[in-house]
């Protein structure tokens, strides 16, 4: 075989290999263009040959009293949820990989358990727990409810920044005489910053994208994606393609933020 | 060990031994203590609720320890078992949708994995960025997308009427289509476990198999399937049971005419309000994804995932 026909095949190979990937790729956004090209048209059919766009389902969505309303209680959730599930998921984190206790390997199976159930079963088991504990249902409990799954993400995305650290760093800030606040203050954070903050964002994100946990727990409460499901199912508007594709906008931005802080070294 | 580790381990020790209570208040104990409360009343409580639920007589809201019955039990094995009536269909609609969408996963998530992991480098990051932000979309949001891609006069008609393609039967509504819609939603947790473990193979392993004379064939057969069977095996568990929570999938794709193990007791919670039989249902459910998880995290090393991170 010549070189020039040998590099041909290989190039054709990698060829292939990409246009696989971006086959994939394709499916992945799939639903998500549909969405959003849904959200643009005025009428209620599609049509490529006569696409009408408009933002006037955007400007509905804006104006309706019960979006805004469902979008407040979302964010009402997302913000308390995100700020507690990044304390204790990075508190969980370093006690896991930055210390040895009896049970370490039982805390690992207890606390990152959560991330492999369905959802559908936290959110039923929570929603009778929180009858028979007289919890009740609203937006404290969904609080709870979504910490309980959340909390675990965040503690394996710092883990996985926290194991890359060289404890020889903070047993050198301890031989310097650095008390235990003092050593995590100026040497552990810093050193798993990127871990926390890309945590924070996925928390933020999963939060403001839950469905089945405050389906369950919200009780009288909308949230946007229980709104969004309620449309769905019963009594669709038009006006529903644009409300989902306004959530998707924000996880978009945030997931590709996330994504700039995890890979910053790489590409820099 | 150092001297230094040594008698600091031995003043830990000594105070510790002093007083329990504070040594509660000190790292690690006071890190991890929230999550473990959380997780033991949150977690634990809900899951002991599902189980103490289903022993109650019909229609129960409340839990009473003196009564108890297998009623919701009996029904639902004897349903399953006669394969007629609702509890037939369920087993076979869901038993379908499992099992097709593991292997769907595997055989289309196997080729991107291995691409990803090996063979691409331009337009890497791009390419992970599209394969993450699904994940981290609402479930309900993506399969309402395909339902506009798919349903009459929605994107894929208007799509195909450009080539004056025109009354074929609707997508909507069957088993396949909920199929798709689980094959999508969870084809993530397939493909990066698999390429997480594709990443650990290493060049010198291969340029070594190519020495020896091994053909591409051997050179799968032999070395890269059996060094990503880690990821192959907690991927498959990992969608077969999220898969068997698919529930929004069935309701939206399904139109409500087909019904999974999970609408079904979605539909038993929320429709007929009875949480007894629901959680019967439920109980099923339960003890494969507490098996499943726990072979999965006794798999998961966390230590190598973080070394995997920075190749």
């Amino acid at each position: 075989m010549s070189v020039e026909s040998r590099g041909l095949i290989d190039r054709l190979g990698a060829g292939a290999w990409y246009g696989y990937v971006a086959l994939v790729a394709l499916f992945f956004l799939t639903p998500l263009f549909s969405l959003v090209i849904a959200s643009f048209y005025d009428g209620r059919f599609f049509s490529i040959v006569d696409y009408e766009f408009s933002l006037g389902w955007y400007e509905a969505a804006l104006a309706s009293g019960s979006i805004r309303s469902a979008f407040m209680n979302t964010v009402r959730i997302s913000v308390p949820v995100t700020i507690l599930s990044t304390i204790i998921g990075t508190g969980g984190a370093i006690a896991y990989t930055r210390y040895e206790f009896p049970w370490q390997e039982r805390f690992k199976l207890l606390a990152l358990l959560p991330i492999f159930f369905p959802l559908i079963l936290l959110g039923l088991g929570m929603s009778m727990w929180a009858s028979v504990l007289g919890l009740g249902y609203g937006i404290v409990p969904s609080i709870i409810g979504e910490l309980v799954w959340i909390s675990p993400i965040v503690m394996f995305v710092v883990s996985i920044t926290a194991l890359g650290i060289d404890p020889n760093v903070e047993e050198a800030a301890r031989d310097l005489g650095a008390d235990t606040i003092t050593m995590y203050r100026r040497v552990t954070l810093p050193l798993i910053k990127d871990g926390v903050v890309s945590g924070a964002i996925f928390a933020f994100v999963l939060s403001w994208n839950n469905y089945y946990i405050v389906s369950y727990l919200s009780g009288a409460q909308s949230t946007i994606t229980t709104w969004i499901h309620g449309r769905m199912t019963q009594g669709f508007t038009p006006v529903v393609p644009a409300v989902a594709s306004l959530i998707f906008y924000v996880s978009l931005l945030l997931v590709v933020a996330a994504f700039i802080v995890e890979f910053r070294e790489e590409s820099g | 060990m150092s001297t230094i580790d040594t008698l600091r381990g031995r003043i830990d020790a000594a105070t510790e031994s002093d007083n329990p209570l504070m040594a509660l208040v000190r790292p690690p104990y006071v890190l991890l203590l929230p999550l473990a409360i959380l997780l033991l009343v949150m977690f634990v409580g809900p899951m002991l609720a599902i189980v103490m639920f289903s022993v109650q007589p019909a229609n129960s809201i409340s839990l009473n320890p003196t009564v108890w019955t297998f009623e919701h039990y009996a029904e639902i094995i004897g349903g399953m078992a006669s394969g007629q009536g609702v509890y037939g269909d369920v087993l076979v609609n869901t038993a379908a949708v499992s099992a097709v969408t593991t292997v769907a996963t595997l055989v289309f998530s196997y080729p991107a994995a291995y691409a990803l992991a090996r063979k691409i480098d331009r337009y890497k990051t791009v390419f992970l960025l599209v394969l993450i932000i699904p994940l981290f979309t609402s479930v309900n949001i993506r399969v309402f997308g395909w339902a506009l891609f798919l349903v009459k006069n929605g994107v894929l008609d208007s799509v195909v009427s450009l080539f004056g393609v025109s009354n074929y039967p609707t997508m909507m509504y069957q088993r396949w289509t909920i199929i798709l819609g689980t094959t999508y939603v969870y084809m993530p947790f397939m493909l990066f476990p698999i390429y997480l473990s594709l990443l650990s193979v290493e060049d010198e392993t291969i340029a070594a198999a190519r020495d020896l004379g091994a053909t591409r064939w051997t050179l799968f057969r032999k070395i890269i399937l059996p060094l990503s069977k880690p990821g192959v095996i907690i991927g498959s568990l990992f969608v077969f049971i999220l898969s068997l929570g698919a529930d929004v999938e069935a309701q939206i794709l399904g139109g409500g005419s087909i019904f999974t193990m999970a609408s079904n007791i979605n539909y038993s919670f929320g429709y007929s309000q009875n949480w007894p039989l629901g959680s019967a249902q439920a109980v099923g459910l339960l003890i494969i994804t507490l098996v499943c998880g726990v072979i999965i995290l006794r798999t998961i090393n966390l230590k190598e995932i973080a070394s995997r991170g920075d190749a």
